[in-house]
């Protein structure tokens, strides 16, 4: 493929990646940088899972804060009601939100654009609806407060401030490297073909509905991996997590960042929780604020911080390429063809 | 899941008309909402996911023009008509620049409007519950009816907006304006070939949606707790009620409307904390037995 | 070998493949000729599994695999390209026939030590070339000409070495130069691939210049087959199919 990948330089770079994020706290020695980045990785990892559906797939989903808030919830019961070590529960909610994906997927993922996007919100309102009844388990519109245990495992201490962040970028990273992957095998170019011909696909032994549906469960389990770091970042876990804003916003990071290149979710995300704690720091009226942006954007750029930058290398790269094709064409002026005359 | 209360209720003709009314009425109010959301799709084959916020608008319009005027029909009609002018001003100035844009596009402006209208709300009116008080001419005593209860306000709403569905449903079968709109739905292609500028069907068309959620907002008013994201649970429930029906179906949306009305009704008895997920499931089954909705006609 | 026995097919009572019996030889290579409405899309879409047959089997190699899906019949074999390409617009050639015999191959492997794998690499580098296509490798698909959008989609099919490859007509919508050196590549393909190619096509003299074997559909139903020779001369063709055209062409 035009970008080749392969596991062991991709792991390198995840590797400089990962040292890099665990120095910048010594240069940037505030807890204000600290949770900027645990909250980073836990949108990041969210927001880019939910491309592997928008940008690579074509399944426009406006429900997948269902996994986020699955994810936050799941893990925040678990914790606070069994006597089980952190990877433990990180399993169990992986798991669960996989069982969760399958059945919501299997309902949804063949049905058309529109209805794919409002079934799947319609899914993460279920969620939200039970999260807010069943009080006595959830804590309803209060949230699961509280705290949730931390017990240390393999010297990890995750009431530690920087312990916390260290695991968080670790798996912002180790999650990236794996979507990355993902995006690059051939599944992930299977995902390609059926987003850009859904029609064909088929005929080139394409099992439409068994890869989405595996895409759609991929993207879910991520998902629920933002929703963990959340939860470890709040030590809970609260309604809001799993209201269709969060999956609005989700949309919105992708679209600001770009969604044709596989790091832009992650940089709108950089860019949407810096708008966020610059607005509400100006005031109250974040809603306006936000809206008003997400139209001028809307209706003004169109496309993403990262989708100019890739468009505008790719335009000048297919202009020399045609280019380059015409000239050989006219060079080679006619086809030697054995016309049947 | 308290199966034995909804038995109960079952055999008991109070219990039954008590949850009746209550059910036909929350189905009512859903159904001038779902209505405007599938006319909107059937025509433009696009899902306003900012209606419920024209719903909230309805409420909050009403509840300014009756402390201003101490008229219950005139918060209502302000409510309606209050909002029949937003939404052509939503469609011409917003939506109609993403006609043909990617769904997400599409959402992302109605995403965007919901967040202002919430907080436009709170700026305005308070981000306190706002209770509208019932008009003085409903105060009355409830009518009883085979032992249940009948509030005269529920009898009244269910009157008016049976009403106000037989009228919408003579409009759009039965006059010019309703013949281009099913045809525009059908072929927008061919109704601009005959000279019918699609730019005033669509605003229209978004017009009258505007106009059935701000009169359900104003009706509702009364015995709803009024804040902001009021609409969000609304509008879940609004394309339930299509995708049971069948999108772009006005008939189906008054079935899907009284359907899930019933069954919040009743579900309240018997499953208090599963009754949205009872309307999941009932959606999930028609998805699965007939993917375009009751009275949908073709693919999904 | 495809066989395919009484093969029906109707659509609101109006019969577009009506017991349809053809045979096509292991490494054949035929054309399906008839006039417009004759059915002989449907016929492919019926082989292909985009149709599901009212009646008949289609044998390839002895298995019946009328009723499959297109997946499963692609898997066992039967490629096809269309008469409008479908191609994959974002994609760039490389990435489109690399993607295609990866999904073809591989379409739920999600790990592996690198990609792409480099065996099918060579595959689709060797489809690139015999389709011509090598030096527009990294062009986006869809600012490719009609002419190699349609080399695309056959490329596409060839990339996953179908035993029977089904094109419909190859040469739609090209100028008479262009057909020419379209229906050479086809040649190209089929002689060193050696599948069974069978091909759908309205220019006479193509279908008589490199065709083995012709299939006349009429209304649904065959009407003839032979070699070029025997349809040339068969009355009935003549008659209701070929008629001035072809009087005019070969005076």
């Amino acid at each position: 493929m035009s970008a080749r990948s392969s596991l062991l330089r991709d792991s390198l770079i995840a590797i400089a990646a990962f040292l890099v994020l665990a120095a910048l706290p010594y240069i940037f020695p505030s807890k204000g940088f600290t949770d900027f980045v645990v909250r980073l990785a836990a949108f990041g990892i969210f927001a880019t899972s939910l491309n592997l559906l928008v940008g690579y797939s074509g399944m426009e989903s406006f429900g997948h804060g269902l996994y986020f808030g699955l994810g936050c919830y799941t893990f925040a019961l678990i914790m606070q009601n069994f006597a089980v070590s952190i990877p433990v529960a990180f399993l169990l909610t992986i798991f669960l939100s996989i069982l969760v994906a399958v059945v919501v997927g299997s309902i949804c993922v063949n049905l058309s654009e529109i209805y794919f996007a409002f079934l799947t919100l319609a899914f993460q309102m279920l969620l939200h609806s039970l999260i807010i009844a069943w009080t006595p388990i959830t804590g309803g519109d209060q949230g699961l407060t509280g705290g949730i245990p931390r017990p240390p495992f393999l010297g990890i201490r995750l009431d530690n401030y920087y312990h916390l962040y260290l695991f968080s970028s670790g798996l912002l990273v180790v999650c990236l490297l794996a979507m990355h992957h993902i995006v690059q095998s051939p599944f992930g170019y299977t995902l390609r073909m059926i987003r850009d011909n859904v029609s064909r696909a088929p005929f080139l032994g394409i099992n439409v509905f068994r890869v989405r549906l595996m895409a759609y469960v991929i993207a879910g389990a991520f998902g629920a991996v933002g929703g963990i770091v959340m939860s470890l970042f709040v030590s809970g876990a609260f309604p809001d997590f799993a209201y269709w804003t969060i999956s609005g916003e989700a949309i919105f990071m992708i679209m600001l960042g770009g969604l044709t290149v596989f790091l832009g979710p992650l940089v709108g995300a950089v860019m949407l929780l810096l708008l966020n704690d610059v607005v509400t720091k100006l005031t109250s009226h974040y809603g306006i604020v936000l809206g008003g942006i997400i139209l001028l954007f809307a209706l003004g750029l169109r496309k993403g911080v990262l989708d100019f930058v890739a468009d505008m290398w790719r335009d000048r790269r297919q202009a020399t390429l045609s280019a380059e094709n015409r000239s050989e064409v006219a060079a080679s002026a006619k086809p030697a063809v054995a016309a049947g005359e | 899941m308290d199966l034995s209360a909804l038995g109960s209720c079952l055999i008991s003709p109070s219990c039954v008309i008590t949850q009746s009314t209550s059910g036909l009425i929350i189905g009512l109010l859903l159904f001038l909402v779902a209505a405007g959301v599938s006319l909107i799709f059937g025509v433009l084959k696009v899902v306003n996911f900012a209606h419920g916020a024209f719903y909230m608008l309805g409420a909050y319009f009403a509840y300014s023009a009756y402390q201003l005027s101490g008229s219950y029909l005139i918060a209502v009609l302000a409510g309606g008509i209050g909002v029949a002018i937003f939404g052509v001003l939503f469609e011409r100035l917003l939506i109609s620049r993403v006609y043909g844009s990617p769904v997400l596009m599409q959402i992302l402006v109605c995403y965007a409007m919901i967040l202002i209208l919430d907080d436009v709300v709170k700026i305005i009116w308070g981000a306190d519950f706002l209770s509208f008080g019932m008009p003085p001419a409903f105060q009355q005593l409830p009518i009883l009816f085979a032992g249940g209860v009948v509030p005269v306000f529920y009898l009244f709403l269910i009157v008016i907006t049976l009403i106000i569905a037989a009228l919408l449903g003579l409009l759009i079968t039965k006059t010019r304006y309703g013949k281009i709109v099913r045809a525009a739905a059908v072929n927008p292609s061919m109704v601009s070939a005959l000279g019918i500028n699609t730019g005033v069907v669509y605003a229209s068309v978004f017009m009258l949606g505007g106009l059935l959620a701000g009169l359900a907002g104003g009706l509702a008013a009364p015995v709803r707790s009024l804040t902001a994201g009021m609409g969000t649970s609304i509008i879940i429930e609004s394309f339930i009620v299509t995708v049971i029906g069948g999108m772009g179906s006005v008939a189906g949306a008054l079935v899907g409307s009284i359907l899930i009305g019933l069954v919040r009704s009743f579900g309240s008895i018997g499953f208090p904390l599963f009754t949205e997920g009872l309307m999941f499931v009932m959606m999930a089954v028609v998805l699965v037995l007939k993917p375009s909705g009751l009275f949908g006609k073709e693919g999904r | 070998m495809l066989t395919i026995e009484n093969l029906s097919k109707s659509f609101g009572g109006v019969a577009a493949t009506n017991d349809v019996s053809l045979h096509f030889p292991k490494g054949s290579l035929s054309a399906v000729i008839g006039p417009n409405g004759a059915g002989k899309t449907t016929f492919f879409n019926l082989i292909t599994g985009a149709f599901r047959p009212d009646k008949g089997r289609i044998l390839l190699d002895g298995t019946d695999i009328a009723g499959l899906s297109p997946p499963e019949i692609v898997r066992r074999g039967i490629g096809r390209a269309f008469q409008i390409a479908r191609i994959f617009p974002t994609l760039t050639v490389h990435d489109a026939i690399l993607g295609a015999v990866q999904a073809h191959r591989h379409q739920h492997t999600v790990i592996g030590r690198r990609f792409p794998l480099p065996e099918l690499e060579d595959r689709a580098a060797h489809v690139m070339q015999l389709a011509g296509l090598t030096s527009k490798a990294k062009i986006v698909s869809r600012n490719l000409s009609h002419g190699d959008q349609k080399l695309l989609d056959i490329a596409l099919a060839l990339v996953l070495e179908p035993q029977v490859l089904l094109l419909d007509e190859p040469t739609a919508g090209m100028g008479p130069e262009e057909r020419w050196a379209m229906i050479d590549t086809v040649h190209r393909m089929w002689e060193l691939e050696r599948m069974t190619l069978i091909f759908i096509e309205h220019d006479m003299s193509i279908v008589f210049k490199i065709a083995q074997s012709v299939k006349v559909l009429s209304y649904g139903r065959v009407l003839a087959e032979g070699t070029p020779d025997e349809i040339r001369r068969h009355p009935e063709v003549i008659k209701a199919y070929l008629g001035d055209e072809f009087e005019a062409a070969h005076a």
